[in-house]
């Protein structure tokens, strides 16, 4: 009953764009700002994505008619432009490698006004078609409903990858977190079930099951990882992690593990084992290069303090005190891929030198760029205002002395507000990006262009149907990841191997 | 002419129960709801199981926006459905009676709620339930309708034939019509009265809530005295900060019981629930403490759903903090619902002008009692409001070492409190540190020195003493045979007052919930 419910509401949705829309022949040129939101004022878009359909604000216009190219849409005093989606792939494939010019139209009591033009470059390149994210709200502490889902970025299709309980209930709540794909192939991809029902979802193609890491030399179950490019092996951190409010700072929150590792699981035989186990350093976020060689990750120092040895309320009440001194850098190491050993860790990018902390690393995909965050302090940027996107290229010879050398912000790409959690599209030409930049509270999925040279473009939002969607959505957007193919397992299967299977504990291996 | 006397006898009652007795529990049902026509908005409700149902309830509920028309609506709603509960059953005379038992059900029902009525569960379903059983016994009426549609000339002739002889009041009409209207009279009393039983605190709690709705700190208080030994926790959070905002925390805090027994409430899973954070949000925001409110709204975001409740303080703490682009989509949120246009207007204008937020009295209040030093929630005791004051050690102004005194004298930290009372020297504290000061006079000789003034006071507490001596073994008998004499007393308090040996604990209540004094 609920699908026809919402298939009347799309019906509803889709009549809002007024197909009889015709350009003005007379109006008057307005030296006013154009108000839009989403702000997709010359953005650089893929020629594979869904309309860019976005809201005008105009408190003296009762409607409105906007031209891309040769599309021409009309809106209502809401507003809402809802491109035709036929007429849109048509405007793009035409205007491949070139930039489309968007003409915006307002009707007020005096007649029609015209504002200046803004443009949407049309990359050659396109984005891969799926994107998976997960949907929660901001909380802290609590959760309940919360889901993985993937979006089809050349419509507004979204497909429910698992969904939780949706209400309550004793002994079933559970929460999911860090999905993860192997080489954006969604034949292998795990994610985490914690609390009731706890373990990792681990798929290969149309199957799935729950398995469990657990180990006295553990610190605790796979946290953060990645999937290496062709091998049934997954890089996780396995960390303690807490997380404490500020009364009085400009920041609200701050996430910090106590302790991290960082750990080896072979899918192929169900096995684990630590790569790092350290008790003075904490290394987290690990990832693979496009090759498979190298496994970069994020290292910061313990600082040093006095506490009693296995007293850990004490050493996190310490701790706690000094998390603006937990700075990371980026390293990596070399991978044997035949061996499955690891080679002497490499200094990537030294952000403690200048009293900046650095987080999660991704290669891209012609491992030519290392793609990361640099903020203040820690690693879970997501509540840090001054995150930014930056990158290293690899190909430039390695200095020992100045590793971070080759590393610059992407500018045009980042924002005022947090910009931190990212993930490179296959062909390398596009990056994913959780920002903050909307409002300051609610993540939201940003796509940027990157262009050959190894700069990135202006963001823009996710795009919508209603475009007004992401200013009532409640709920963020959290690990985006592009895949090339649809997941395979639907809902209703995870669901039962969640909670009708036992899990499979991993076999540590020293 | 006497089933309509019955009727509007009935109508009558249910609106004054349902507008006037359960007035205010229902206004502050549906702050802690929200409805909207946005499928975004109403995606997590409607995703649930009888999310339609819930929803409606909600919509139904937007009523008592004004407590008066949505009480008219309980009682046209609970009326029509016991008049289509005598059509459906074809009652005869004598057993007429049986149709109000349903609404009376109802009515019972939502007195042994109290709270959960809206707290840690669905507001919707309160209206919604009785709107559903209103609707299938329209249907269930129609149907009996049409099956005796043939007899229905037979009916009306023996209907006439009792309206006709109905105009002869004999004495025997007279007893049914008394019996009756006795009858009537008790499906109210019944529930009203199991209400002031079970949940004695919900009718002035939520009153404080509405007059805090209003900005009428005065009539909060005077709610607060009005209902002083019937204290509880969350009644305490409030009146404090009525007193805060009037500028008696220090001399009037003490005047009401300060218990913390059981409010028979549960939790989002059935579990026995003690409500503690049910008064934290709105504490920590008049506390100045808007991080902490921010946490634990968020949450109630996430737990409860969006409500204008938890909407409009994201509004508030966004303005205050200068997030603009928050505050925004906040109003832009609570836009959507309907007959919040008010608030709307009040705050819209404020975004973008921190000027504008200043000269607001409420924002402003809380502007001046902001924490002033960095500091993190979780190295204080919660709740926040309570455990930052305990441990507050710079006061920039006079109300943050006001406020902090009383907090340690609250929690009865004594050494915190001295500590606090060096600030107070060489001027006449008010009365309730006064009073907790002449505790330790004794034992401090030294305090007598710095405040000569309290020993005004020392004949008072020394008749105190031998009041309370005989009751220093079982404190909960003293607790209640002092309260009228010393109420707003300190020492009576610190004696008798919130202590965890007295507290009357809820059927199958955890040990872990059992806080002690905070």
């Amino acid at each position: 009953m609920k699908s026809y419910v919402y298939l009347i509401l799309s019906v509803i949705a889709l009549t809002g764009c007024s197909p009889s829309a015709t350009i003005p022949t007379s109006f008057t040129e307005t030296s006013d700002s154009l108000a839009i939101y989403p702000d997709y004022r010359d953005v650089t878009i893929p020629p594979n994505i869904a309309p860019l359909n976005f809201m005008v604000t105009d408190a003296a216009a009762t409607e409105y008619v906007v031209t891309v190219g040769d599309l021409v849409c009309g809106a209502g005093k809401d507003g809402k432009i809802d491109m035709d989606s036929v007429a849109w792939r048509e405007v793009l494939t035409e205007a491949k490698g070139k930039s489309l010019s968007v003409n915006v139209y307002a009707h007020r009591a005096s007649g029609w006004v015209h504002y200046s033009p803004f443009t949407f470059n049309v990359a050659e390149e396109e984005i891969d078609p799926y994107l998976s994210y997960r949907l929660i709200e901001p909380g802290y502490e609590v959760y309940l409903q919360l889901g993985i889902y993937e979006r089809n970025l050349t419509n507004f299709d979204v497909k429910t990858i698992y969904e939780n309980d949706r209400e309550v209930k004793s002994g079933e709540g559970h929460c999911i977190n860090c999905h993860q794909f192997q080489n954006y192939d969604t034949k292998r991809m795990y994610f985490h079930v914690r609390e009731n029902h706890g373990g990792t979802i681990v798929t290969q193609g149309k199957e799935a099951h729950k398995i469990i890491i657990k180990h006295d030399s553990i610190i605790a179950s796979g946290a953060y990882g990645g999937w290496h490019p062709t091998l049934p092996l997954v890089a996780f951190s396995s960390n303690k992690t807490a997380q404490f409010f500020h009364y009085h700072f400009p920041e609200k929150i701050e996430v910090y593990d106590g302790v991290s590792d960082i750990i080896l699981y072979d899918a192929e035989h169900n096995t684990v084992r630590n790569i790092f186990h350290t008790s003075d350093y904490f290394e987290t976020f690990p990832t693979w290069s496009a090759d498979g060689t190298r496994l970069f990750y994020c290292v910061a120092r313990l600082p040093k303090f006095e506490y009693e040895q296995g007293n850990y309320n004490e050493y996190e009440a310490k701790l706690v005190m000094r998390y603006d001194s937990l700075l990371y850098d980026l390293y990596s190491l070399p991978f044997d891929t035949v061996t499955y050993t690891f080679g002497e860790p490499r200094l990537e990018v030294n952000a403690s030198a200048e009293n900046r902390s650095a987080s999660v690393p991704r290669v891209s995909p012609d491992g030519r760029y290392l793609l990361y965050t640099l903020a203040r302090c820690g690693q879970f940027h997501l509540y840090h205002k001054d995150a930014d996107l930056w990158v290293k290229d690899l190909t430039k010879e390695y200095d020992s002395e100045e590793p971070s050398v080759n590393s610059y912000p992407l500018a045009a790409t980042n924002s005022p507000d947090v910009d931190s959690y990212h993930a490179w599209s296959s062909n390398g030409r596009w990056m994913v990006i959780s920002s903050r930049r909307d409002d300051g509270d609610f993540t939201r999925t940003y796509i940027a262009y990157f262009d050959k040279q190894g700069q990135g473009h202006r963001a823009f939002l996710l795009p919508q149907r209603d475009p007004e969607y992401n200013l009532l959505l409640l709920k963020s957007y959290n690990v985006p990841e592009l895949t090339k193919n649809p997941v395979q397992i639907s809902p209703e299967q995870f669901k039962h191997v969640i909670s009708h299977t036992d899990p499979d504990l991993a076999t540590y291996q020293p | 002419m006497m089933r309509w006397l019955f009727t509007s006898l009935f109508f009558l009652l249910v609106w004054l129960w349902a507008s006037w007795w359960m007035g205010d529990v229902m206004r502050i049902a549906y702050e802690r709801s929200f409805i909207a026509a946005d499928a975004t908005l109403m995606h997590w409700l409607w995703q649930k199981s009888f999310g339609w149902l819930w929803i409606l309830g909600r919509a139904l509920l937007t009523l008592y926006r004004w407590p008066i028309v949505g009480g008219l609506f309980v009682a046209v709603m609970l009326t029509a459905g016991s008049w289509l509960i005598g059509v459906c059953l074809r009652l005869p005379q004598r057993w007429r009676w049986v149709r109000y038992l349903p609404s009376v059900c109802w009515m019972l029902w939502t007195a042994k709620e109290g709270l959960n009525l809206f707290y840690m569960n669905e507001p919707g379903r309160v209206l919604g339930v009785p709107f559903l059983v209103l609707v299938v016994l329209a249907m269930l009426a129609g149907i009996v309708g049409r099956l005796y549609q043939g007899g229905s000339a037979h009916r009306s002739g023996i209907e006439n034939k009792q309206c006709s002889t109905s105009k002869v009041f004999t004495p025997s009409m007279i007893g049914r019509v008394g019996g009756e209207s006795l009858l009537i009279f008790l499906c109210f009393s019944i529930p009203a009265f199991y209400l002031n039983y079970r949940h004695p605190y919900l009718r002035p709690l939520t009153k404080m809530q509405v007059q805090l709705l209003n900005d009428d700190y005065e009539g909060m208080s005077r709610t607060a005295h009005e209902h002083a030994s019937i204290g509880c926790r969350q009644m305490a959070g409030y009146y404090a900060v009525a007193l805060s905002r009037t500028g008696h925390l220090a001399d009037q805090l003490f005047d009401i019981k300060l218990e913390f027994d059981s409010l028979h409430t549960y939790g989002f899973q059935g579990e026995p629930n003690e409500c503690l954070n049910y008064h934290v949000i709105d504490c920590n925001f008049f506390a100045g403490l808007i991080r902490a409110a921010r946490h634990y709204v968020v949450e109630d975001l996430t737990m409860s759903g969006p409500s204008l409740y938890n909407l409009k303080y994201m509004v508030k703490i966004s303005l205050i903090e200068g997030d603009w682009a928050l505050a925004r989509k906040y109003l832009h949120v609570v836009r959507q619902a309907p007959f919040e246009g008010d608030f709307i207007e009040k705050y819209e204008p404020m975004v973008g002008h921190f000027d504008r937020v200043q000269a607001d009295p409420e924002l402003a209040a809380v502007i001046k009692v902001l924490p002033s030093y960095h500091t993190l929630e979780q190295m204080h005791v919660k709740p926040g409001f309570l455990g930052y004051y305990v441990d507050l050690k710079e006061f920039k102004t006079r109300e943050a070492l006001e406020w902090s005194t009383v907090a340690c004298l609250y929690a009865k930290r004594m050494p915190s409190f001295l500590q606090r009372c060096r600030g107070y020297v060489g001027s006449m504290p008010p009365s309730s540190i006064a009073e907790g000061l002449l505790i330790k006079a004794y034992a401090e000789p030294s305090i007598l020195q710095a405040f000569p003034q309290l020993e005004l006071g020392i004949s008072r507490y020394e008749l105190f003493m031998q009041d309370a001596k005989p009751y220093l073994d079982d404190r909960e008998r003293g607790g209640e045979v002092l309260f009228e004499k010393y109420k707003g007393y300190y020492p009576y308090y610190y004696l008798f007052g919130n202590m965890r040996s007295t507290r009357k604990p809820n059927d199958g209540e955890q040990e872990h919930n059992k806080a002690g004094v905070n």
